[in-house]
């Protein structure tokens, strides 16, 4: 299909120049830099999510619930050292008392939380592994051998609505992206009946002498391609400024649930495939017109 | 004698209408040179749309070089038309090429080399009087000159049958009469010429041609050859 590119100067005369052009290579660039910003943020999405769900849903908290100050101490201090015993079990970090009371004091004020309400000790931990209940049962059932009175809070659990909508707006940009290539698809089809009408008589002409449909269908594929080509640079070089500029932004963003959302170095080889992709997409729909045309004809 | 083309109980209706052409039967021979006659509205351009493949008949049979031009596949077409040359009555030229692009354009589509066409082309300008007007577009050419630009584009490529439609209603006498000289050296050379005309000045330019007329679309044969293998063919001087 890329030898449609190498018409001879020709037959390129056989279709005026910028009869496809005009507004159409802009239409093209519109529906390209949306399709770009779809699948980037279809793309950073999803890696937020793999890298994001990966980082907090493999991590668990054990509340240790314990009214006097000393044994609770002593029991995080063993919860801990418990913890590093058991195999697949990593980054143990019992959370510094001061941490938790500076978590709490924005609800509670930090008056009542030091005299009258016990605040729990609390002990990070990591999986190697999503844990399901099953292993947080056995691990509560260990845990509690040394701290009795505790509680396991596993991050997947209460991340899942996140992630569930994180992962209903990677389907629904994919979604967008592939409506976004329908529409492309049908403006070019648009496009094409409209020059192959305009250009009709010059086409049966074509035919009566010997033409095939493939000759008349290159004369379009090549003509849709480059006012693809011209569109998709256009579009592709706008979209990328509005990703660099929102990068930035992100990147000025605190630490939390969007930390996560770097652009993968592989999103941009995705970017830059569709406007590829795309025109040859447009070609093919360009041949398909043009043929399915001509074959009304005899 | 092989023939060229068969046709056989064909009619041609467009649409739901009456038919346009009726029950015609009859053979072309290689090497003969057809006269098509007939009243305005007869169905000669009907005719001549069936012979050059640009229509299916209704009903009947069409063989063309030995093959059964009705069932032939869609993809076999292009192979038969580049056979066939064609001279529009309305001339039909590409109005944003030049004289010289329309006459290559049929050298062009069946894949021949840019430096084999330019001699050629050259040639048939030279031949129809328009080497100067060579790189001058339809809509300035008077139509006599369009019409031998529509010649030319018919005949450069050496075509197995030429079909010619009014080919000389808007050129003088004299190029009248050198043009059906170029048809018959193209007919000496072999190729089947079919010409549908008014004028019967041009009927007596060609001493062996035959005759079909039409008469609402059906044929009579007056010179009663249709059937038979042509004569060598005379040209009055």
């Amino acid at each position: 299909m890329l030898l449609d590119f190498a018409l001879p100067a020709h037959d390129r005369k056989l279709i005026p120049e910028g009869r496809l052009s005009g507004p159409m290579p802009w239409v093209i660039a519109i529906m390209l830099f949306l399709t770009i910003l779809v699948a980037a943020a279809g793309v950073t999405l999803a890696d937020a999510a793999r890298k994001g769900g990966a980082d907090l849903a493999s991590k668990v908290t054990v509340q240790i619930i314990e009214p006097d100050p000393v044994a609770r101490a002593a029991q995080k201090a063993a919860v801990a050292r418990s913890l590093r015993s058991v195999p697949g079990v990593s980054g143990v970090n019992p959370v510094p008392e001061g941490e938790v009371r500076n978590l709490l004091e924005p609800w509670l004020g930090s008056g009542i939380i030091d005299a009258d309400i016990p605040v729990p000790a609390l002990v990070d931990f990591r999986i190697d592994r999503i844990p399901n209940g099953q292993m947080l049962r056995a691990m509560q059932r260990r845990l509690e051998s040394v701290a009795p009175n505790i509680r396991l809070d596993s991050h997947s659990s209460w991340m899942a609505p996140f992630f569930d909508l994180m992962s209903a707006l990677v389907w629904l940009s994919v979604g967008v992206f592939i409506m976004l290539l329908v529409a492309t698809s049908a403006v070019v089809i648009l496009a094409v009946r409209s020059t192959l009408n305009t250009h009709r008589g010059t086409i049966e002409i074509m035919q009566m002498m010997g033409g095939t449909d493939l000759q008349a269908a290159r004369l379009f594929q090549r003509r849709v391609a480059l006012d693809a080509l011209l569109g998709g640079v256009v579009g592709f070089a706008a979209a990328t400024a509005v990703i660099l500029a929102l990068g930035g932004r992100f990147a000025a963003v605190e630490p939390g649930l969007l930390s996560g959302a770097t652009f993968p170095w592989y999103g941009w080889v995705l970017l830059a495939i569709i406007p590829l992709a795309v025109m040859g997409l447009a070609m093919l729909m360009a041949r398909w017109t043009v043929v399915s045309a001509l074959k009304k004809m005899l | 004698m092989q023939s060229v083309v068969e046709f056989d109980n064909v009619g041609l209706r467009y649409g739901t209408g009456a038919e346009t052409l009726t029950d015609l039967s009859f053979t072309l021979y290689p090497g003969s040179f057809y006269f098509l006659t007939g009243a305005s509205g007869a169905g000669k351009t009907s005719l001549l749309k069936l012979l050059y493949l640009a229509h299916r008949p209704s009903r009947g049979a069409i063989r063309m070089f030995g093959h059964d031009a009705i069932t032939l596949p869609r993809e076999r077409l292009p192979g038969f038309r580049r056979r066939i040359g064609v001279v529009f009555q309305d001339f039909r030229l590409v109005q944003h090429l030049s004289a010289f692009d329309n006459i290559a354009l049929p050298l062009r589509i069946a894949g021949i080399q840019e430096k084999d066409l330019q001699g050629p082309v050259t040639e048939m300008l030279a031949w129809i009087g328009l080497t100067e007007r060579a790189d001058a577009r339809p809509a300035t050419l008077s139509g006599g000159e369009q019409q031998r630009v529509a010649i030319a584009r018919a005949v450069i490529g050496r075509p197995e049958v030429l079909v010619a439609d009014e080919p000389t209603g808007n050129v003088d006498p004299d190029m009248a009469r050198r043009l059906l000289q170029l048809f018959a050296a193209l007919n000496r050379l072999g190729t089947t010429v079919v010409v549908a005309t008014h004028d019967i000045h041009l009927l007596q330019e060609i001493e062996n041609a035959q005759m079909m007329r039409l008469d609402k679309g059906r044929l009579s044969d007056p010179t009663g050859q249709l059937k038979h293998p042509p004569r060598p063919l005379v040209l009055k001087n």
